[in-house]
């Protein structure tokens, strides 16, 4: 187990330390788009990046929307405020998909670049989270996943990324994706410094009705369940990667299960449907007037003036307006919205059921790191399918981590494993055992003591 | 005819619905706001407690079947009054469901009771248009009924009764209310939104019954539409044509999950219909009579319990009625006073309260047979031609008695016996 974070703390800091981070990030920045604002004036502490949809106090807080262009926020995230309070200090916001909704980092205005090799996509939607903590040595980033988020950057950046049980953590503060699915999570160098984090983070905040008071597990499961269908699914490389890994796993004392799961492939189209139906809800309030982006003409007509405003959406953002909002539609709304929830329903039941004795495993992305030039020709269905992994544990509220368990040419590649809700600490204590025989590499130290 | 209404009250919470800001009327716009009444990302609403239990009390009073697990739905329509862009209101996990207001004769039936938010206030002046964000948030319970009202008559019947049973329950919504009309004299729904205030709410059924009318009666089409109520003209006006229910794409609200209403306690609220229907029953009198007295008025009720048994009810509903118009149902002692003198024949005026008020003894003072032909005969050479009159109408008595009863506290009954005779006499003179 290696902790950067007390590491940091027993190390002499030369009096210019902030200052030289600040500007090889800066460098960095400008070629990888990892932070859309940089803290200038950190001087101390144990830095921490913000994803650019939580709400910092007095910062601009935007999630990568040309929409909420100066949206400056009179408050913190409730998150955000517990790091504060323990001594953590705020490095910058981090770059995005807009509101969330993309699994590469390229749906914003400045698309993010893989840190190892920049013609690669750094994964999204927490895009710049990731690649903040693939150069810098000292930092916690925290991020957010409503389908995959965390994990899809955290593989293809090559560290760690932890997504909570849905509640562990309180929400308030960030800027709603899909309610029901958000959950605000941490990336990290090592899944010891997420312990320490998530110790401080978790537990029932009473500005958000659906944080959980539920306390925490560590409870370990000697066996790790393989889904078949997901196999299915995985490109030849990853494919015979992952299949190593999981003869190296056997050396901890683990054993494997092949369980068919056919119920898991309704989990793409059920999530897409219950995450933009509840986007479609949530981005209607973005209108012009009141903050960020706003029509200076006042005397246009209400219907006139909201689409302005609404003009300001990126593609992805105005597909998902149109499909969430078709899915409520009264006259459809049973064959899909409702129908979406039974699956989810569903699909908890049966995954509780597995996990009850084990944990799951799987590649986190069921493909090697695309170029940028690579995705841009996908279709949205093509894309959509990138999360078949990742989505089944967000769809239903299943704590998870992404960690590094290889190099193909030189590109990190993923898996995730996943427990039971609230046997959170379980997932990090899997990945404990795994960097204690693997040693992850990083292209950058920046900050390094 | 058919009306069916929704009607929007306010709830008497000291907080906001989602968020702790005050409810109180604000001096200045937009001070009562915060993140999460104004809609900013990232805020989020928590569900105030109170306003969840007051809504149960009402819904029981309102025979409603009370909802365990109440949820929320996202209602959304694009309006510059509503700061996400969709409200946070209720479907089919609502705290009320059914439920029925009494009226005298029969019942108007309820779909369901509903907690919501309120949007913000749109100002409008000339060349510009302000919100205040102040009542965004604010609770409200939206009472929707069945289309069971029939006729004007019980359209007031209705607001009245259910005015009378939020007043009960500490909710005073005099000319705050708020209702969407939905009247149909054919077979097609006409929607009239947004009407404020009892008055326009009469107002707006008189007149969309008078102009579907001409329009059954000219064998033209009623269109199915919604339209607004205009105050300066008392007409509604067609705001939109719609061919099918307007698309809200109601979702569920994900940020206030379940909520289990079982634990909120209520205590029990006197149901003034009730209590009518209970008081007339047994004292074979008018509901109405009684409803009307008690409607606003808690002491008058009280004052009804107190003494219905010690005295006749004839006597104690016209001492209220009296004690009524000098707003004298306060103190119950004050009023069984003068429920003595009402039994004694004695005419009240404002003196005798005050009287009554200060401690003095009303003397009950018996008028010798000389004293009431004087206190008479002034009366009618005061009233000149008043015996020509009484002679072509024999009711005018009445008011000859009235005046003298009144002026010097003589009991009605002695001045009947004597105004007859003297004024007989009266005419003989004359001949």
């Amino acid at each position: 187990m290696r902790s950067y974070i007390s590491e940091f703390e027993s190390k002499e800091k030369p009096k210019d330390y902030y200052t030289k981070i600040i500007e090889e990030l800066k460098r960095k920045n400008a070629e990888l788009n990892a932070f859309n604002i940089i803290n200038d004036e950190i001087n101390s502490g144990f830095p921490f990046s913000v994803k650019d949809n939580i709400c910092v106090n007095g910062v601009e807080s935007t999630a990568s929307s040309k929409i909420l262009k100066t949206y400056t926020p009179p408050f913190d995230a409730t998150v955000v405020e517990k790091f504060k309070h323990n001594g953590f200090s705020f490095l910058g916001k981090t770059n995005m998909d807009e509101f969330g909704f993309g699994s590469f980092g390229i749906n914003c205005e400045k698309p993010a670049k893989n840190p190892i090799n920049s013609d690669y996509v750094a994964g999204g939607s927490s895009s710049g989270a990731a690649i903040a903590t693939a150069l810098l040595k000292y930092h916690i980033a925290v991020a957010e996943s409503t389908g995959g988020s965390i994990s899809a950057p955290a593989a293809f950046c090559g560290v760690v990324g932890f997504t909570p049980t849905y509640g562990a953590l309180s929400r308030y503060g960030l800027i709603d994706y899909a309610n029901s699915l958000d959950k605000i999570g941490f990336m990290a160098r090592s899944a010891a410094d997420i312990r320490t984090v998530l110790k401080q983070c978790t537990g029932r905040d009473g500005k958000d009705t659906t944080s959980s008071s539920q306390p925490l597990t560590d409870n370990p499961k000697a066996k790790l369940t393989v889904i078949t269908e997901l196999m299915d699914k995985t490109d030849e490389k990853i494919k015979s990667a992952f299949l190593r890994f999981l003869d190296k796993i056997k050396s901890l004392d683990y054993k494997i299960e092949y369980v068919s799961l056919p119920e898991i492939e309704h989990s793409i189209p059920a999530y897409y449907i219950v995450s933009t139906a509840e986007a479609s809800t949530n981005l209607a309030r973005y209108t012009g007037f009141k903050y960020g982006f706003k029509v200076e003409d006042f005397s246009k007509k209400y219907n006139d003036f909201f689409t302005e405003a609404r003009n300001q959406f990126g593609m992805e953002a105005k597909r998902r307006i149109v499909l969430g909002t078709f899915v409520r539609s009264a006259s459809v709304k049973d064959k899909y919205y409702v129908k979406a929830l039974k699956i989810r329903r569903l699909l908890i039941n049966r995954i509780k059921r597995l996990l009850k004795d084990s944990l799951l495993i799987s590649p986190t992305m069921p493909i090697q790191t695309p170029k940028i030039d690579e995705v841009k020709k996908l279709s949205p269905t093509q894309s959509y399918a990138m999360d078949a992994f990742t989505i089944p544990p967000n769809f239903c509220g299943f704590p998870h981590a992404s960690f590094t368990y290889d190099y193909l040419a030189g590109m990190p590649i993923g898996a995730q494993i996943v427990t039971d809700q609230f046997n959170d600490y379980a997932a990090l204590s899997f990945i404990d055992s795994w960097e204690n025989i693997f040693d992850y590499k990083f292209k950058y130290n920046i900050g390094a003591l | 005819m058919k009306i069916g209404l929704e009607i929007h009250v306010a709830l008497p919470t000291k907080t906001k619905l989602f968020c702790s800001d005050s409810t109180e009327e604000a001096h200045e716009p937009n001070v009562n706001v915060c993140p999460t009444c104004m809609g900013f990302p990232g805020s989020r609403p928590t569900l105030n407690k109170e306003a969840v239990r007051v809504a149960k009390s009402v819904s029981i009073a309102l025979n409603c079947d009370i909802t365990n697990r109440i949820s929320f739905i996202r209602k959304v329509y694009f309006y510059p009054d509503l700061p996400k862009s969709f409200q946070i209101t209720q479907l089919s996990e609502c705290i009320g469901k059914g439920g029925f207001i009494e009226l005298e004769k029969k019942k108007i039936h309820l779909r369901r009771v509903q907690i919501e938010e309120d949007p913000a206030r749109i100002i409008r002046s000339e060349g510009h248009t302000l919100i205040d964000f102040n009542r965004s948030g604010i609770p409200l319970i939206e009472v929707v009924t069945e289309p069971d009202i029939t006729t004007e008559e019980e359209l007031r019947e209705t607001i009245f009764t259910l005015r009378t049973i939020l007043y009960y329950q500490g909710i005073d919504i005099n000319q705050e209310i708020k209702a969407d009309l939905n009247i149909s004299l054919g077979t097609e729904r006409v929607e009239v939104k947004n009407v404020t205030g009892i008055k326009n709410l009469i107002s707006a059924a008189e007149y969309e019954i008078s102009r579907q009318n001409a329009i059954l009666l000219n064998n033209g089409k009623i269109e199915v539409e919604t339209r607004s109520f205009d105050e300066k003209s008392n007409t509604t006006k067609s705001s939109r044509k719609k061919e099918s229910d307007e698309e809200y794409g109601f979702i569920f609200e994900p940020d206030l999950g379940f909520y289990s209403t079982e634990d909120l306690e209520t205590t029990p609220v006197e149901m003034p219909t009730r209590a009518a229907f209970e008081l007339a029953r047994s004292h074979n009198s008018s509901y109405k009579t009684i409803l009307e007295l008690i409607a606003f008025d808690k002491d008058a009720l009280g004052i009804l319990y107190k003494y219905e048994k010690k005295y006749d009810f004839k006597s104690l509903i016209a001492t209220l009625e009296i004690a009524k118009r000098f707003n004298e149902t306060k103190d119950a002692n004050v009023f069984e006073e003068l429920l003595k003198l009402v039994i004694n024949g004695i005419a009240i005026n404002q003196e005798t309260v005050n009287k009554i008020k200060k401690g003095e003894r009303i003397e009950i003072r018996k008028f010798s047979k000389d004293e009431i032909d004087a206190a008479i005969l002034e009366m009618l050479k005061a009233e000149k031609d008043i015996v020509k009159r009484y002679s072509k109408n024999k009711n005018v008595i009445n008011f000859i008695v009235g005046t003298v009863s009144r002026k010097y506290g003589i009991q009605p009954r002695d001045v009947i016996k004597r105004v007859e005779i003297l004024i007989d006499t009266l005419q003989k003179v004359e001949v």
